[in-house]
C-alpha cells in the first residue's frame, strides 16, 4: 500500500468519489464539480479523450485492413463480444474482449462491457425516450418487483434538465405514453414510414409510429457549442467516437465540462475493489482500488460516494464491500442485493417489401434509424395473457440494385450501375421484462479475475411471460404490416441470450421499504446513506424504453440531493 | 536441371495426374505474399492472382493487380476465413486448377486471357446451376474468390471515389428525397 502518511491520505481524499466514468459516472462527474465538489472519478479501464483517442474515426472503408471485417481469430476468441451489433474492425478497440474480463455464466449471458474512460456512452445506439407513470407505476398495478419509490413528477424536471445539456432531438408528440421533452428538432420520417405512421394512427387506437428521439445534435444550442460540441452530419458512424461531439457521451460532453472546472480527478485504470465501510463510523468511508496496471491497492476517502459502473459491476462491488456491520455486501440488509436483475427482450424482429412510394427515396443518413412506436400492449389496463408490453422500431429504406454477376467488363458495369431498388421495410422488437428473484447475480467462491477479484456469477434467463410477449410483437407487427400493404413479411425470433440488448438492470433495487429494496427514493442505499447508486443497477422494473435517458436523470436528480445533504451536515 | 525438377517435369507431361510427395513442394517457390495461416506455393499464388485479374480485368478503367485486389483476397481468406474455410479454398484451388488444366490443355496461368475468361464464365454459370454439387470445393474457392474480390473492389478507394462516391460526412438527411434526383 502506498504511503500512509497524513499528507497521503489528504492527497487520497475528496469531496465526492464517483465509481466510473459512463453515461451515469460522467453526470455525476459534471453534477458534483458543478457544484463545486472537489471530485475523484474512477475509471477501470483506459483513458479515451474525445477526438485525440478515437484511431478509426475519420478512415474510409478501404483504410480499414479488412475493410471492416473483424479478423476470424478475434471473432473465435471473442465468441460473446463478437454478438454484438457494434463489434465491427471499425470499433472493436472500445469493447472488453471476453478473455480478459472473465466471468460465470450459470445460464448463458452476453454480457457486453466497454471499459475505458466514456465506458459504453461510446459505443451506445444513443436512443433516448422519457419513462412515464405507465412504467413508473407498472410494478405496483401489475403486481410484480415492488413499487417504486418515486414517480414521474419527481424526475419530470431533471429528464429537462439533462436533455437540454444532452441534445435530444425529437418531435413533440403529445403521447401520455412517452412523454415530450426539451427537443432539438427531430430527424423526420421518411415517405414510407409516414404512410405507415398514418395507416397506423387511422386505424389502430392508441398505436403511434414516431420519429425516433435521439441524443444527437440536429441543431445545438449554444449550451452545446460551449461543450465544444457541433451538428450532428449524419455519418452514422458514432460508434467510432465523433469527430464533431454529434451525439452525446461522457467524453464529448460531461466529463471535459467537469475537467474544465479543475475539481476533477479522473482515475484510469483503477479497478474498485470494494466501498470501505467503518463499522465504527457508521458509514462509507471511501473505496479499495486496485490499479489495474500495477496491481497495487490503493483507498480514496470522500464523504459520499456514487456507485456508477455499470449495472452488473455495481452489483458486484456492493456485494464484495463486506463489513462486520454487512456481511453479505454493503447495505444488504434485505437480501435482495444481486437480485431482480432484468433486461430487455430483443429476441424477434421483422422484414417486409412496400410496392409503393416509388417516387420517394432519401438523401443522406439518418442517425436517428427511423421510427419507434411506443409501447401500445397494456398501457391503460390489463388486455393480453403477458404482463406488460413492447416498443418497436420501424424503419424503411431504399436500397439499391447492385449485382455482382458476371466477370470482366460485364462485371463491372453491373458493380457500377446503381438503381433504386423497391423499399424495404424492418422492425424489432424492445420488450419490457419482469424484474424476479430467480434472475440473480452473485459473487463466486473460487474464481477471481486477474485483480483478485472474484468473479461474477450470472444466473438470467427468459420467462414464460417473454415467450408470450414475443409471439404478440410477431402477431400484432404481422397484422400491421399485412394491413398496411406490405409484402414478402418475414418474421425472425432467435433464442439469444439475454445481455445482448446491453440493457441488463436492477439488482440494487430502489424501494419504499429497507426490507424488500436496497435503494431509498433519492438512491441512496437505505442502510448506508451515503452511498448512492444511480446506474442500472438502481432500476427497480425496466419499463420498455431505452433506459440511458432515465440513468442520466437519476443521477443529477441524486448529485443535487446529495450535496444538499452534505451541505446540511447530514452526511 | 536437378532431378526434383525433372521429376516434377515429368509428372506434368503425364497430365498432372500423380501426386507429388510433399517433399518436392519446397520447389515450387515460395509465394510472394506474406500470410500468417495458409499455405500456398508459389504456382497457387498465380493461380489467385490469375483469377482475380480474370474476373477484373483492366479495361479503361483498372483491373485486380492494380488495384492490390489479388493481395486483399489473399488477406481475407487468410485472416477473415475459418479454418474449414481455409481448407476448402486450398482443396478447390487445386481442383480448379486441374479442371482448368483438363479444360484448355494447359495451366490457368499460361493460357490467354480469352481462353481464362470462358472457362471461368463456365464455372460462374456453373454456380447458378442449383443441381451441380460442390463436392469437389472448387465451386467454394471460386465464390471465395470471386466474393472477396467484389467486396474488395467495391469498398476500394478507386470505385468508392470513381465510381459509386462514398460520402465520410455527408452532412445532411433529406427525409423525403425524390427519386428522380436521386444521384445514384
Amino acid at each position: 500500500m502506498a504511503n500512509l502518511n497524513i499528507d497521503s491520505i489528504k492527497d487520497r481524499t475528496f469531496d465526492a468519489i464517483v465509481i466510473g466514468s459512463g453515461i451515469s459516472g460522467g453526470w455525476a462527474a459534471k453534477e458534483f464539480t458543478g457544484k463545486g465538489l472537489k471530485t475523484l472519478v474512477l475509471e477501470r479501464g483506459r483513458d479515451v479523450k474525445h477526438l485525440k483517442d478515437y484511431p478509426t474515426t475519420n478512415l474510409y472503408p478501404w483504410e480499414f485492413p479488412h475493410h471492416g471485417v473483424v479478423p476470424d481469430g478475434i471473432q473465435k476468441a471473442n465468441p460473446i463480444v463478437n454478438r454484438c451489433y457494434a463489434f465491427g474492425e471499425d470499433a472493436m478497440h472500445f469493447f472488453v474482449k471476453d478473455a480478459e474480463h472473465p466471468y460465470v455464466q450459470e445460464k448463458p449471458f452476453d454480457w457486453i462491457r466497454g471499459y475505458q474512460t466514456g465506458g459504453k456512452s461510446l459505443l451506445w445506439a444513443r436512443q433516448t425516450q422519457r419513462w412515464s407513470n405507465f412504467d413508473f407505476e407498472g410494478p405496483a398495478r401489475d403486481g410484480f418487483a415492488v413499487d417504486w419509490p418515486i414517480r414521474y413528477e419527481d424526475i419530470a424536471p431533471w429528464y429537462s434538465y439533462v436533455e437540454k445539456f444532452a441534445g435530444i432531438s425529437g418531435n413533440r408528440d403529445g403521447l401520455a405514453e412517452l412523454p415530450d421533452g426539451e427537443f432539438l428538432p427531430p430527424f423526420p420520417l421518411n415517405a414510407v414510414e409516414t404512410y405507415f405512421s398514418n395507416h397506423v394512427k387511422k386505424n389502430y387506437k392508441n398505436r403511434h409510429v414516431i420519429s425516433a428521439r435521439c441524443a444527437h445534435l440536429s441543431k445545438p444550442n449554444q449550451i452545446h457549442l460551449d461543450q465544444g460540441r457541433g451538428q450532428c452530419q449524419e455519418r452514422t458512424l458514432c460508434q467510432r467516437g465523433c469527430p464533431f461531439g454529434g451525439y452525446f457521451s461522457s467524453n464529448s460532453s460531461t466529463i471535459p465540462w467537469a475537467l474544465k472546472t479543475g475539481l476533477c480527478s479522473l482515475r484510469p485504470h483503477s479497478v474498485v475493489e470494494s466501498i470501505i465501510y467503518d463499522d465504527k463510523k457508521g458509514k462509507a468511508t471511501g473505496v479499495r482500488v486496485i490499479d489495474a496496471n500495477t496491481k497495487e491497492a490503493i483507498e480514496y476517502y470522500a464523504p459520499v460516494i456514487f456507485v456508477n459502473a455499470a449495472a452488473l459491476n455495481s452489483n458486484l462491488i456492493l456485494l464484495n464491500s463486506k463489513s462486520q456491520r454487512f456481511p453479505n455486501g454493503l447495505g444488504n440488509d434485505s437480501g435482495t442485493l444481486g437480485k431482480y436483475i432484468a433486461f430487455h427482450n430483443y429476441s424477434a424482429h421483422m422484414n417486409a417489401e412496400y410496392d409503393g412510394a416509388k417516387e420517394w427515396t432519401t438523401d443522406g443518413r439518418n442517425p436517428a434509424g427511423g421510427g419507434y412506436i411506443p409501447r401500445f400492449r397494456n398501457v391503460y389496463k390489463q388486455e393480453t395473457n403477458f404482463l406488460r408490453g413492447y416498443a418497436a422500431g420501424l424503419y424503411a429504406y431504399r436500397g439499391h440494385i447492385q449485382s455482382s454477376d458476371g466477370i470482366g467488363q460485364e462485371l463491372k458495369d453491373n458493380l457500377a450501375r446503381k438503381e433504386l431498388g423497391g423499399w424495404s421495410v424492418g422492425s424489432h422488437m424492445m420488450g419490457e421484462t419482469i424484474p424476479k428473484e430467480s434472475n440473480f447475480v452473485t459473487l463466486d467462491n473460487s474464481l477471481k479475475d486477474p485483480w483478485g477479484i472474484p468473479q461474477l456469477r450470472i444466473s438470467v434467463d427468459y420467462d414464460d411471460n417473454d415467450e408470450k410477449m414475443k409471439k404478440d410483437y410477431i402477431e400484432q407487427m404481422t397484422e400491421m404490416f399485412t394491413s398496411a400493404g406490405f409484402t414478402n413479411i418475414q418474421t425472425f425470433t432467435d433464442h439469444r441470450a439475454p445481455g445482448l440488448d446491453i440493457h441488463e438492470m436492477g439488482g440494487v433495487r430502489m424501494g419504499k421499504d429497507p426490507k424488500t429494496s436496497m435503494l431509498d427514493k433519492w438512491h441512496r442505499l437505505h442502510a448506508c446513506p451515503n452511498v448512492y447508486v444511480t446506474d442500472g443497477a438502481s432500476m427497480t422494473s425496466t419499463s420498455c424504453q431505452n433506459p440511458s435517458l432515465t440513468y442520466m436523470a437519476f443521477t443529477a436528480r441524486a448529485v443535487d440531493h446529495a450535496v444538499s445533504e452534505l451541505k446540511k451536515g447530514n452526511v | 536441371m536437378n532431378r526434383r525438377a525433372a521429376l516434377r517435369n515429368m509428372a506434368l507431361i503425364m497430365g498432372g495426374a500423380i501426386i507429388l510427395p510433399s517433399c518436392l513442394h519446397d520447389d515450387k517457390g515460395k509465394a510472394v505474399v506474406k500470410l500468417n495461416n495458409l499455405t500456398v506455393d508459389a504456382e497457387q499464388e498465380k493461380i489467385v492472382n490469375s483469377l482475380t485479374e480474370t474476373i477484373l480485368p483492366k479495361t479503361d478503367t483498372p483491373g485486380a493487380a492494380e488495384l492490390g485486389i489479388n493481395l486483399f483476397v489473399f488477406k481475407m481468406i487468410d485472416d477473415c476465413a475459418g479454418k474449414e474455410q481455409q481448407a476448402d479454398f486450398i482443396t478447390g484451388l487445386n481442383k480448379f486448377a486441374d479442371a482448368a488444366k483438363q479444360k484448355m490443355g494447359k495451366p490457368f496461368v499460361d493460357s490467354t486471357d480469352k481462353e481464362r475468361a470462358a472457362f471461368v464464365s463456365s464455372v460462374e454459370k456453373l454456380g447458378k446451376d442449383k443441381n451441380y454439387k460442390d463436392d469437389s470445393k472448387l465451386m467454394a474457392f471460386y465464390q471465395m474468390v470471386k466474393g472477396q474480390t467484389v467486396f474488395g473492389y467495391t469498398t476500394s478507394k478507386y470505385f468508392m471515389t470513381k465510381q459509386v462516391v462514398y460520402e465520410l460526412v455527408p452532412g445532411r438527411y433529406n427525409a423525403m428525397f425524390p427519386a428522380s434526383k436521386a444521384t445514384v
